[in-house]
């Protein structure tokens, strides 16, 4: 008896003799924490480079919503430790919690700025990217820009937002004027001067700008490249609004006011062969946007009452309500990844706030709150980040943040009462 | 005769033995029921227990649930927006000037540590000596051993009414869990990858739940995720003390932990 209770009760014992294995699953998913120290300047015009070159790099790499940039301050290592895994003492990155180590290099050449961009793995102290890029010496943003890109590649094995453009409308005294900028604000170029430019939209390569301009006396669409002439490309009804460019950049699709209704049309980029998709004869329909693989556009209409966001064929088929939740619904830009839609609304509390639906099954996520008012969103070109503009700090400023609303940081250059912003959809390569 | 007749009379009292053994029963009866009165007064009153943690409940009343016409709201406040501070370029003295404020960022769901301590825990941007650094990290796995035992709740459950095998499971809950909640990687690991991800990393403990060794058995072949999964285990520690009969098996062999990335 006495044995056999022995044997009961070392049963699990001989069975946990071999090493037992537990699963364990279900990370938490966040941010890589990355050290990025002062960039190494390899001679006297490179230390003129650094600084610039440094703002930059370090917006793109805290704003791309997947890195922790860490603040240099807690840094423990030699400052003048070298760009080589054998001179580098990692013990000390991973004691400021550091996963990631990012060292770079700068040297100008002349009129070029060159720069050399080594990535370690703290744990494993091993080098994972070495990376050499050049850009003229007089922007050191844009070199800058081309590291990051190559390390954001990297690690997500997809392009950027990096290298992307965007548009807004800056507002100064009665002027709404239309700018290009590069993704974080910064090296912006105007294409009007004066008069009211409003509701301006980035061709998919990001090399022209639709926008509606009051400069014939009424609300006409003009493309405008930056640096050419504008030319009116629709220039017909009362009022043209909400250009926006199919992602194959061949068509528009717009919104033209006549009476007491408004509708949609799709016509050439040029703006030959237009024609009305919507037909509502007391409805105002506006705000179009094209998903992903041009069959289909999200836009605003009152014709249940109140101005929801709906989605139909690009030929203006099969007319489907998206949105049942609040009761004032605009701005909807479609996700270049097709998945979301990010919309403004006005919640009961009578804020706007951005928000994303899916187009699938509906579901409606917020992304702002109790932040001022947050409109007029933007996916990026790889649909992992949004651009918007908020009144959290006052003035309407341009903020970005991840397509799960986090991260939310304003733009490195946002001066100004700043509007309307648009992302050119397409990501540029390298 | 006379002997006989008086030897047999009812009338005359005799001694009896039968007195004798009433008073001693009845005797013996009270003192049993006083013994027994007294054995349950004693014995079932409440224990006192000084360390006992009182049990909070607090009552809350359930809002009307949220109109599904209307919006959808944050539970939690949105992370507010981080403050890139423009980095300079250094100053000639390179010493990097030791100040509390890293910048931390937000990360939704995982609750910053420093706040959910109750004890302030060091963070990693106050580190700068060597001694300094050994020593907040010593008070830093005190303070978080206690805490993250806590809502376990497992470590002083019924001493004996558990079998050994129950025991080592809950013990194993209890890694898993402590593990977990350390177990945060990267967002830099795409999607595609995500799915396919798999490392097990073979870990042995000492007798009061130090970590001895931390290997990679199988490791996933991307370095984020194994470095991640090592610095989980390396975080988590020190473990709750093993239970007396798994001390020589989590000593010697170890225990593997098998990471995956996505939930199941």
């Amino acid at each position: 008896m006495k044995a056999l209770l022995l044997s009961l009760l070392l049963l699990p014992l001989a069975a946990l003799a071999q090493a037992p294995t537990i699963e364990i699953s279900g990370a938490n998913f966040r941010p890589l924490p990355v050290a990025v120290p002062a960039p190494v300047t390899q001679n006297e015009g490179a230390k003129k480079l650094a600084s610039d070159f440094d703002k930059a790099f370090g917006f793109d790499l805290a704003a791309s919503g997947i890195m922790q940039v860490l603040d240099r301050k807690s840094f423990t290592a030699d400052a003048k430790e070298g760009m080589t895994a054998g001179s580098i003492n990692f013990s000390r990155w991973a004691d400021v919690g550091a996963e990631a180590l990012v060292k770079v290099s700068l040297a100008q050449d002349g009129g070029t700025a060159r720069g050399e961009l080594r990535l370690f793995n703290v744990a494993t102290g091993r080098e994972d990217l070495k990376v050499a890029k050049d850009a003229p010496a007089d922007k050191p943003e844009q070199l800058a820009h081309r590291l990051a890109d190559a390390l954001y590649r990297h690690f997500t094995q997809e392009p950027s937002p990096f290298l992307s453009r965007i548009t807004y409308v800056l507002k100064s005294g009665n002027n709404r004027d239309v700018y290009v900028a590069d993704w974080d604000g910064d090296n912006a170029q105007a294409l009007s001067k004066g008069g009211i430019n409003i509701l301006p939209a980035l061709s998919p390569e990001g090399s022209q700008v639709a926008f509606t301009t009051y400069r014939k006396g009424r609300p006409d669409i003009f493309v405008q490249k930056p640096g050419g002439d504008a030319r009116a490309v629709v220039s017909e009804g009362q009022m043209a609004t909400g250009a926006s460019f199919s992602p194959d950049g061949k068509r528009i699709a717009y919104s033209l006011a006549e009476g007491e209704s408004a509708q949609i049309h799709v016509a050439n980029a040029d703006g030959s062969g237009a024609r009305a998709i919507t037909d509502t004869p007391y409805g105002l329909n506006t705000s179009p946007t094209w998903s992903p693989d041009g069959k289909r556009i999200a836009f605003v209409s009152n014709r249940g009452g109140s101005p929801q966001i709906y989605v139909m064929g690009a030929d203006g088929s099969g007319v489907r309500r998206l949105t049942f939740q609040g009761n004032y619904n605009q701005t909807p830009d479609w996700s270049p990844r097709g998945d979301l839609i990010v919309f403004t609304a006005r919640d009961e509390r009578n804020a706007f706030d951005l928000f994303t639906i899916n187009v699938d099954t509906g579901k409606v996520t917020r992304m702002t709150q109790d932040q001022g008012n947050n409109e007029e969103p933007a996916f990026s070109p790889n649909g992992r980040l949004i651009l918007f503009t908020s009144t959290r700090d006052g003035g309407s400023k341009l903020y970005v943040m991840t397509s799960e609303g986090n991260n939310q940081m304003p733009l490195r250059a946002s001066k100004g009462t700043l509007l309307t912003p648009d992302w050119a959809p397409l990501a540029q390569g390298e | 005769m006379t002997d006989t007749a008086y030897g047999h009379s009812l009338l005359v009292s005799r001694p009896s033995r039968l007195s004798r053994f009433i008073g001693v029963s009845v005797v013996g009866h009270i003192a049993l029921l006083v013994a027994a009165v007294l054995y349950a007064r004693l014995s079932s009153g409440p224990k006192m227990d000084l360390d006992a943690k009182p049990i909070k409940a607090s009552l809350v009343r359930l809002g009307k649930p949220r109109d599904p016409k209307l919006l959808p709201r944050k539970e939690q406040l949105p992370p507010p927006p981080k403050q890139v501070d423009a980095p300079k370029p250094p100053p000639d003295a390179p010493a990097p000037a030791p100040t509390p404020a890293a910048v931390a960022v937000p990360i939704p769901g995982v609750k910053p540590e420093p706040s959910s301590a109750p004890k302030p825990t060091p963070q990693k941007g106050e580190t700068t000596g060597e001694d300094r650094r050994k020593r907040l990290f010593g008070a830093f796995d005190k303070t978080a051993k206690a805490a993250e035992e806590e809502p376990e709740g497992a470590e002083d459950g019924d001493p004996d009414g558990d079998s050994a095998t129950a025991e080592g499971e809950r013990y194993f809950g209890l890694l898993q869990s402590q593990v977990r909640r350390h177990y945060n990687v990267a967002d830099t690991i795409p999607e595609t990858e995500r799915l396919r991800l798999n490392t097990v990393v073979a870990v042995r403990l000492g007798r009061t739940g130090e970590v001895l060794d931390v290997s990679l058995t199988k490791p996933s072949g991307n370095d984020l995720f194994d470095s991640a999964v090592v610095t989980a285990v390396r975080k988590a520690a020190p473990f709750s003390p093993p239970p007396e009969h798994l001390r020589e098996t989590l000593q010697k062999h170890g225990v593997n932990l098998s990471f995956r990335p996505n939930a199941l």
